[in-house]
């Protein structure tokens, strides 16, 4: 197992309001080796933007990371002071976003938020060296005419080229691990396959590590190395992606799983998870799943199950695995 | 001053991003007709005031008594001569000029610092409260209150009356701007130029602020047309430029005590105040309607 590039641990991020506290982020333990890609998936609401957020330390006011630890190589990022935690954004970790559409500044050419990016991080290389750097940048995103693009305005690019433009400025300053939150979602299906291609072949050139977020079961099994399911603010389930897709333990995981349409077995309906994510402020007591939960039995009620590992590297946060998942999700339906 | 807070409103109106110097807008401004004459006339008038020196037939303090109060159409003085016998069109050529930069001063002035606070409230929500209630305050004085205030601590004169008009525009120009930079801030860019670790100084200047021009600038123009006349009214009180410095409505002031026998001295330079404050105002509401993209075609 190669060593981890980010560790995260107990981490909590709370918002205060007038309903009282919101736990959007519960105490997450995560690990992200180097060069490997995890996924975390939820449904909207879970805490899977929060979490990555809080990583970044951009969690908006009035939320507030309230305990744990954010290793990046051993440092913890919490206790950084502000300009150190600058130059960590962009610098040694970078993001991009949902919405290509809007995250760029409709009002600066492409080139120009890209030299700016790399301006922070590099202030005193000189105007050209920039342009060149932004350039092979593009380039490395596999832009077209680059030289051409450089000086043109978002509004010229479609949705695609400009979440290759918006990668292009992540990566410009060369990070070790990229948060990519939703990269795909906004684009269609065709672009949302070149762009998951592209992230792939620049890890390789890289050996950059990937956190990828996304509600979308098909992308985390195309990219993720790992996975963690996030459900109410907390991790359910977390396991190798091969070992989450063959024998989820979770009853939420195997709900998600069962709600994804396949080509390669029959299925009458699919299975949908009765109700919504609980908002943060209505909790239930005992396991945040259990009134969703086909299976819950009694004791659910009582305690938060903690996360165990059930097999090697396998962890689920449930009392009732390990289960037989094909039962389970025959149980089910 | 009900004018004031309207026009202010409207410039402030949710700023979906937009560039003023986006390809376009010229044409688009110059398309509506009222929109295009009024940017003829304010450039007209503008070099008027630049080029006084140049166009004024005489010099601007030189009297004589044998033509004072001379009517229009005098022969070598189209637009006659006032109560001391100076031409005219010397005398609108140069208040003209004194009027302009008296509006232009304050406007920047105080649009300078009404955008740094404004800037500052909408990023610093903690300061924001103080601020902007800081800003009621200097709201609920009139602006010629101010000038009676600084007049009487400075003494009359330009500099005063361009102090008193700055700090009339600041909260104005620091509403508009917390208004457009507050919806700015919510936009995804924003949050992306801050994962790239910009520095907050870097992130208002280089992201929010381009996303606020456009209101910013329409507020701007319409602005400088409501100085211009509250700097006039000052000056007319006195509080003003004072004799025999050339501004328009000094010069009103002059001309009122032969306003039966010579109505032109004191006529002349109002026609000349309502000419700028009318084309300056429009340019101001042509400019809105150019930048505001949801009039897009």
């Amino acid at each position: 197992m190669a060593e981890d590039l980010l560790r995260v641990e107990g981490l909590r991020t709370v918002f205060r309001n007038s309903s009282g506290l919101i736990r959007a982020v519960d105490g997450i333990d995560l690990s992200v080796p180097r060069g490997r890609t995890l996924g975390i998936v939820g449904e909207s609401g879970c805490g899977k933007s929060m979490l990555s957020l809080s990583i970044m330390r951009l969690v908006p006011a009035p939320g507030r990371i309230t305990e744990g630890r954010v290793l990046l190589e051993g440092r913890d990022l919490l206790k950084l002071s502000t300009a150190e935690m600058r130059q960590v954004r962009g610098g040694q970790i970078a993001m991009i976003f949902q919405e290509p559409m809007t995250s760029l500044n409709p009002v600066h050419s492409v080139g120009r938020q890209i030299t700016e990016a790399m301006r922070v991080h590099s202030p005193k290389e000189s105007a050209g060296a920039l342009k060149e750097q932004a350039i092979a940048a593009l380039k490395r995103v596999r832009i077209p005419s680059p030289e051409r693009r450089f000086d043109e305005y978002p509004h010229q690019l479609s949705g695609g080229m400009r979440q290759r433009v918006m990668i292009a400025m992540a990566l410009a300053c060369r990070p070790r691990l990229l948060i990519a939150d939703e990269p795909t979602t906004a684009l269609d299906v065709t672009v949302q396959a070149q762009i998951l291609d592209l992230l792939r072949e620049l890890q390789e050139e890289t050996g950059m590590s990937i956190i990828l977020i996304t509600h979308d079961l098909g992308v985390v099994a195309e990219m993720a190395d790992e996975v963690a399911v996030l459900y109410a603010g907390k991790v359910a389930e977390r396991a190798p992606a091969r070992a989450l897709f063959e024998d989820p333990q979770h009853p939420y995981t195997l709900g998600l799983l069962g709600s994804v349409p396949r080509l390669d077995e029959e299925r009458d309906r699919l299975l949908a998870i009765e109700g919504a994510v609980p908002p943060p402020f209505a909790f239930p007591e005992g396991c945040r799943f259990h009134p969703r939960c086909p299976f819950a039995i009694g004791p659910c009620r009582e305690g938060q199950p903690p996360l165990r590992e059930i097999a090697p590297g396998h962890h689920a946060a449930c009392i009732r695995a390990p289960v037989e998942a094909s039962l389970a999700l025959e149980d089910a339906a | 001053m009900s004018g004031v807070n309207s026009t202010a409103a409207a410039a402030a109106t949710p700023v979906a991003p937009s560039v003023p110097r986006q390809p376009g807008t010229l044409k688009r401004l110059l398309r509506e007709p009222v929109a295009a004459i009024s940017l003829v006339l304010a450039v007209l008038l503008v070099l008027a005031a630049v080029l006084a020196p140049l166009l004024a037939p005489t010099d601007p303090f030189d009297n004589n008594l044998s033509t004072a109060m001379a009517v229009p159409g005098t022969p070598g003085l189209p637009l006659g001569a006032d109560g001391q016998g100076r031409d005219m069109i010397t005398r609108m050529l140069y208040g003209l000029r004194a009027t302009l930069v008296m509006g232009a001063a304050s406007v920047l002035l105080g649009g300078a610092a009404g955008a740094l606070v404004g800037f500052a409230a909408a990023f610093y929500r903690r300061l924001d409260g103080l601020l902007m209630r800081v800003m009621d305050v200097l709201l609920s004085f009139p602006a010629i209150l101010f000038g009676l205030a600084i007049a009487a601590i400075f003494g009359p004169g330009i500099p005063a009356v361009i102090l008193a008009l700055s700090i009339a525009t600041v909260p104005l120009m620091a509403r508009i701007v917390r208004g457009s930079a507050l919806v700015v801030m919510r936009q995804d860019y924003i949050e992306a130029a801050r994962a790239t670790g910009m520095s907050d100084a870097r992130l208002i200047l280089r992201h929010v602020a381009p996303n606020c021009l456009s209101p910013m600038f329409v507020f701007a123009t319409l602005r400088f047309g409501q100085v211009i006349l509250l700097g006039s009214a000052l000056s007319f009180l006195g509080l003003g430029a004072q004799p025999p410095v050339a501004e328009l409505g000094a010069m009103a002031a002059e001309g009122r005590t032969f306003l039966f026998f010579a109505p032109h001295v004191a006529v002349l330079p109002c026609v000349l105040i309502f000419v700028v404050v009318l084309t300056f105002n429009l340019l101001g509401d042509a400019l809105r309607d150019a930048l505001d993209p949801r009039l897009r075609v």
